[in-house]
C-alpha cells in the first residue's frame, strides 16, 4: 500500500535498477524546450505527462490500481531525485499533490475509478477552490454555499487564488452546506466541473503582472451528489489529507533546485565581478550554508522516516525554513545588482531576464499561499512545541 | 552519511542525558563555576569509570572505546545542553582528537591513556592576541634545541589551559607550523583569563624558552593542523546546538506557565512566533552539525574531504542558531529571565563565548567563501 517503507517480496528489481531504468527513460524520452507560446506550451506538457504515464512513471506514491507506481517511501525518493536531475516537467495544475491523497483515502470505490487516472495520466487538470475574498487564513470562515437540489448541489459563491484554474478542467472546491455559523462542521467537499454553466473563471493578475492564479465565481452551478468525497458536512477533516510521507520526498527537489539557483548567482557575481566585495561574500556564504542545510534537513528527514516511520520536529520547519530562504535570496540578488536588477523581463537591457526581480516579485507569495508564514508559526508552535491555543481564536 | 541515530546511539544519548541530570544539575554548576577547580573532579571521574565518556571517541589501542566524532557530538550536545563545567571539551575532544589523528604512535602511547582514563587533563592551545584559532595567525616560534624543541611566544583563550596536565601549542617552525607538547612548568607561564562565560576557564599562557616534544606526522603538519582545528569547530557546533535546545525547552516551558493578562504567554503569538523559529534554527543547527561530524568521522577514516566546508558551515550557523536562542529565552521570560537566578544568562554568557572562540560567524563564512569558489 501507499506510503509503506520496504518493497514487496515480488519485486525483484533493486533500488539502483529502477533508478538506472528510470533515468534511462527520462533521458531517452526528455520532451525539450517547452514552447513559448502559452497554449501550445499546455499541450507540449500534457503530451509528456500522458507519455510518462504510458510508460509507468506516473503518480508514484499512489496505488497500481488507479494508475500509479506504489512506490515505497525509499523508491519515492529515488524517483524524485531522478525526476528533478532529469529537468522535466511535473504535474498541470495542483490535484495530484494536493487532491489526489484526499480521493485515495475518502473517495468512493467509483470515484477514484473515475477520477484518480485521468489526473495521473494529466488528461484532466485540477485546480483548488478553497480561499475566498473573505475566508484567507481564517478557512471555516468560507461562505460559498451548496444546497441540495435532487441529485444535485447548487453551488453559488466566489473563490480567489486558484492556482491554474484558468486552464482547469476539475475544481476541488471547499463548499458551506451548514449553517452560516457552522464553521468547520459544515464544510463539504465537492469536485466541480469547471466547464459546466455558471463557472466563471477569471484570471487574476497579481504582483508580477502575471496570472498565476484565477477568481472563480459560482452562479447557480449544478453539481451532481456524486461528485462529493466523504460525507455532507464532513469535509474539513479531509483538506490536510496525506497518505504518507511524500512530501519528504517532494522536499528534496526544492533543495535541489535551489542548489542549481544558488550556483547561478554565484557564477552571475562572479561574472559582474562583485565577488571581491566582502558584504557580497558574506552574504553569499550565507545562501551555501543555508542551502547545503536544506538538503542535509530534507535527508534527515527522509532517514528518520525510513528508520522510524516518522519524519521529527525538522520536518514542521522545512517550508518555513524555504520559503524564507528564497524570499532573501532573490532580495539579495536585486540589491546584488544594484539598478541593473530593477530591469524587467521584458527590457533588453534586463539582468537574465529579469528572473531575479521577478523572484524577489513572486517569493512574495511563498509566505502568504497555503497558509502564512504567521499561521505556520502558530501551528509549530501549538502541534509541535505544545504552546496553548490563543483562547480569542474559535476552535480548531 | 548518519543524520539519523541508531537505537544504540540514542541509548548513548539517554545515558548521558540521565548522568548529567543527576551529576551535574544547575546547582551544581553554580557550585563549581564559583570554585577554584571550575569543575568537580569526583564527577569527572565518574565519567570516565562508569560511562567511559572521556575514552568513547578514542582509539582502543589506548584504552578509549574506538567510536567517532558522532558519538563524541551526541555526549557534546548533552553537555552543552547541561552546560556541564568540566575539561572535556578541551581534553578530549581537542586535545585528545588532535592526538588520536596524529598518526604519531609515540605521542599517543604517551599521553592517550590517561586522557582516556580522565587521570591527566591536556589543552589545545592556538589562539593567539588579536586572532582566532588560525594558523595563519599563530607567531609562537619553535626552534630546535637539544633533542626536542623551544616555544617562544603567547597563547591565549587556551580553554582549560590553566589546569591542563599537558599543552599541545601550534607554533611556526621554519617549514611551517606545527604542533609540540608542553609538559611542566619550566619557561611556561599561565594565568586565567576573566571572561564572560563562567563556566568554561580560559587561560593565558607565556611560552619562554619553553621545553617541548614535536608530535603529529612529520614533514608539512599544515593538513594535519587544519584538520585538528576543524574537529574543534565542529565538537563545539555540537555543544551549542545542545545549549540551544535546553534555551528552547526553558523557553516553551516558561511560556506555558506564565500568566499574564489572564492567559499563559505560550498563547500569544508573538511568544509562539520567536518559539517556532527557535526551532527551525535548532533543526536546521542539528542538520549542520549532524552532516559535519559524520564528514569528521570520514576524514578519520581517510575520506570526507568536505570537512573544511562542513565544519565551516557548522560553525557559522550553529553559533548564531545558539546565540540568538539564549537572547530569545532571556527576553521570554522576562525580569526573571535577567536575573542571577535563572539559567538564562549562563547559557547566553557560554553561547555568546563559543561563538567567539573559534572564529566569528561572519569568519566561518569568510574561509566557506573561498573553499566554495565563490
Amino acid at each position: 500500500m501507499t506510503g509503506s517503507l520496504t518493497a514487496t517480496p515480488a519485486d525483484v528489481e533493486t533500488d539502483e535498477e529502477f533508478r538506472a531504468r528510470l533515468r534511462a527513460f527520462l533521458t531517452d524520452h526528455h520532451p525539450g524546450k517547452r514552447p513559448r507560446d502559452v497554449v501550445e506550451g499546455r499541450a507540449w506538457h500534457k503530451a509528456w505527462l500522458a507519455r510518462l504515464f504510458d510508460a509507468g512513471f506516473a503518480g508514484p506514491s499512489f496505488p497500481r490500481e488507479y494508475g500509479g507506481m506504489d512506490l515505497p517511501f525509499t523508491r519515492q525518493v529515488i524517483y524524485q531525485e531522478e525526476y528533478n536531475r532529469a529537468r522535466v516537467p511535473g504535474p498541470q495544475g495542483t490535484g495530484l499533490g494536493i487532491a489526489a491523497p484526499t480521493l485515495v483515502k475518502y473517495g468512493t470505490e467509483e470515484q477514484k475509478q473515475q477520477f484518480l487516472r485521468p489526473m495521473i495520466r494529466g488528461d484532466k487538470v485540477w485546480a483548488q477552490g478553497y480561499s475566498e475574498p473573505e475566508a484567507g487564513s481564517d478557512l471555516p470562515s468560507l461562505r460559498t454555499t451548496a444546497r441540495r437540489e435532487g441529485d444535485s448541489y447548487v453551488v453559488d459563491g466566489q473563490k480567489v487564488w486558484n492556482t491554474h484554474a484558468d486552464y482547469a478542467d476539475i475544481l476541488f472546491t471547499l463548499v458551506r452546506t451548514g449553517t452560516p455559523e457552522s464553521r468547520q462542521k459544515g464544510i463539504t467537499y465537492l469536485l466541480i466541473d469547471a466547464h459546466a454553466p455558471g463557472v466563471t473563471v477569471r484570471p487574476l493578475r497579481d504582483i508580477t503582472g502575471g496570472t498565476h492564479f484565477s477568481e472563480i465565481f459560482f452562479d447557480a452551478v449544478r453539481v451532481p451528489v456524486a461528485n462529493r468525497i466523504g460525507e455532507e458536512n464532513e469535509g474539513w477533516p479531509l483538506v490536510r489529507t496525506s497518505l504518507g510521507h511524500e512530501r519528504a520526498a517532494g522536499a528534496m527537489n526544492q533543495a535541489a533546485l535551489y542548489r542549481r539557483v544558488v550556483t547561478e548567482l554565484t557564477a552571475l557575481a562572479k561574472e559582474r565581478g562583485l565577488t571581491a566585495d566582502p558584504l557580497v561574500r558574506d552574504r553569499l556564504a550565507d545562501f551555501e550554508v543555508r542551502v547545503r542545510i536544506m538538503r542535509y534537513t530534507g535527508m534527515r528527514v527522509i532517514a528518520d522516516i525510513v528508520s522510524r516511520g516518522e519524519p521529527g520536529p525538522a520536518s514542521s520547519t522545512s517550508r518555513l525554513f524555504i520559503t524564507t530562504f528564497e524570499q532573501d535570496l532573490h532580495e539579495f540578488a536585486v540589491d546584488m545588482l544594484g539598478a541593473d536588477g530593477l530591469l524587467l523581463r521584458d527590457d533588453p537591457r534586463s539582468v537574465q531576464r529579469g528572473r531575479w526581480v521577478g523572484g524577489f516579485l513572486s517569493t512574495r507569495a511563498s509566505t502568504i499561499g497555503a497558509g502564512t508564514a504567521e499561521i505556520q508559526r502558530n501551528t509549530i508552535a501549538e502541534q509541535v512545541l505544545g504552546l496553548p491555543r490563543d483562547p480569542a481564536m474559535p476552535p480548531r | 552519511m548518519t543524520l539519523t541515530f541508531t537505537d544504540e546511539q540514542e541509548e548513548l544519548r539517554a545515558s548521558v542525558r540521565r548522568f548529567l541530570a543527576d551529576k551535574s544539575p544547575s546547582e551544581a554548576v553554580r557550585r563549581w563555576m564559583e570554585s577554584e577547580e571550575g569543575h568537580d573532579p569526583a564527577v569527572w571521574r565518574q565519567m570516565a569509570e562508569q560511562l567511559g565518556l572521556q575514552g568513547l571517541a578514542l582509539p582502543e589501542e589506548y584504552g578509549g572505546a574506538g567510536y567517532g566524532p558522532v558519538e563524541l557530538g551526541i555526549v557534546l550536545e548533552e553537555m552543552g545542553r547541561a552546560l556541564l563545567p568540566a575539561p572535556f571539551l578541551s581534553s578530549v575532544a581537542l586535545a585528545g582528537q588532535a592526538l588520536a589523528v596524529s598518526g604519531d604512535d609515540a605521542a599517543k602511547q604517551r599521553w592517550l591513556p590517561g586522557i582516556v582514563d580522565g587521570t591527566r587533563t591536556a589543552a589545545l592551545a592556538v589562539s593567539e592576541e588579536g586572532s582566532s584559532w588560525t594558523l595563519e595567525g599563530v607567531r609562537t616560534t619553535a626552534t630546535p634545541k637539544g633533542e626536542g624543541w623551544a616555544l617562544e611566544g603567547t597563547k591565549t583563550f587556551v580553554i582549560d589551559g590553566g589546569s591542563a596536565d599537558l599543552l599541545l601549542v601550534v607554533a611556526r617552525t621554519d617549514e611551517g607550523p606545527a604542533l609540540f607538547a608542553v609538559e611542566g612548568a619550566d619557561g611556561v607561564s599561565r594565568s586565567p583569563l576573566t571572561a564572560l562565560d563562567p563556566t568554561r576557564r580560559l587561560a593565558h599562557v607565556t611560552l619562554e624558552a619553553a621545553p617541548a616534544v614535536r608530535v603529529g606526522p612529520a614533514g608539512d603538519q599544515a593538513g594535519y593542523l587544519r584538520d585538528v582545528l576543524d574537529l574543534a569547530i565542529v565538537a563545539l557546533a555540537a555543544e551549542q546546538v545542545g545549549a540551544a535546545q535546553a534555551c528552547l525547552d526553558l523557553s516553551v516551558e516558561y511560556a506555558k506557565i506564565r500568566v499574564q493578562f489572564g492567559r499563559p504567554i505560550g498563547s500569544f503569538q508573538a511568544i509562539k512566533h520567536k518559539c517556532a523559529d527557535m526551532l527551525l534554527e535548532v533543526e536546521s543547527a542539528k542538520s549542520a552539525v549532524y552532516n559535519a561530524a559524520s564528514v569528521a568521522a570520514e576524514r578519520i577514516a581517510g575520506a570526507g574531504e568536505e570537512l573544511p566546508i562542513a565544519a565551516a558551515l557548522a560553525g557559522a550557523y550553529c553559533s548564531t542558531t545558539a546565540v540568538h536562542a539564549a537572547k530569545e529565552t532571556v527576553q521570554i521570560h522576562g525580569g526573571i529571565g535577567y536575573t542571577w537566578e535563572h539559567d538564562a544568562h549562563l547559557y547566553l554568557k557560554r553561547a555568546k563565548s563559543s561563538e567567539l572562540l573559534f572564529g566569528a560567524p561572519a569568519a566561518h563564512r569568510a574561509r566557506l567563501a573561498t573553499l566554495v569558489g565563490i
